[in-house]
């Protein structure tokens, strides 16, 4: 039986419990749905000057969102890590 | 005003979630299990469904298929939502029997299309068995 390839061990060493991505996904979820509501409702009462503040919360989110995504397939394994990748 | 029924068990996803459809004009009614989901539909008529696919006592895709295969419901869209963002979640949701599938966390602009574009093609489709 041949040997399973070195990357394949070092995914599972890096690999994170998929509830963990759900779990972080879920509140930056919640931060993000918020805010883009709170943009509307500024938006329509006039109050501009908040709005560049819940942009800035939106667009961190984003980033921290787009970092989970990029850096972790959606069962945990690290993006890179795949077999033949 | 269209109905959407939201199948969903988080607080604070449900919460986030009707406002966001009221402010666009919809009428939200809001179940919080699959059970819960499956006699709200039959009882109330929604002109769409937002399912969680995740959800207590009875989970998004029994409800599916349930809803489905009921003469009374089986023609309702039905959206999918989950956090999971796996194609096999996909896959097991149109198995299902749903109509479409997204993703959370919601893009607000993505998913009133898929709506939209459900619900008028559920509205012509009645209107049609009306009219036979």
């Amino acid at each position: 039986m041949s040997e399973p390839p070195k990357h394949s061990e070092e995914a599972i060493q890096h690999k994170v419990p998929p509830n963990l991505l759900h779990d972080m996904r879920t509140p930056l979820g919640h931060i993000l749905g918020y805010s883009e509501l709170l943009i509307e409702q500024m938006r329509e009462q006039g109050h501009e000057e908040f709005i560049p503040y819940l942009q800035k919360i939106c667009k961190a989110s984003r980033e921290l969102l787009d970092t989970i995504t990029d850096n972790f397939d959606s069962d945990g394994t690290p993006s890179g890590f795949r077999s033949g990748s | 005003m269209q109905r959407i029924l939201l199948v969903e068990d988080n607080e604070m996803n449900r919460d986030m979630l009707s406002r966001r459809l009221q402010r666009k004009g919809y009428e939200v009614i809001i179940a919080l299990d699959g059970q819960q989901g499956v006699a709200m539909a039959q009882s109330r008529s929604p002109d769409l469904i937002l399912m969680d696919m995740s959800l207590p006592v009875m989970d998004g895709w029994e409800a599916t298929r349930a809803l489905k295969s009921s003469p009374d419901t089986k023609e309702i869209p039905i959206i999918a939502l989950t956090a999971h963002a796996m194609s096999t979640d996909r896959e097991k949701a149109m198995e299902a029997g749903c109509d479409d599938y997204d993703t959370k966390p919601i893009e607000l602009t993505r998913l009133l299309a898929k709506m939209e574009t459900l619900i008028e093609r559920f509205a012509k489709r009645t209107e049609k068995t009306a009219s036979i």
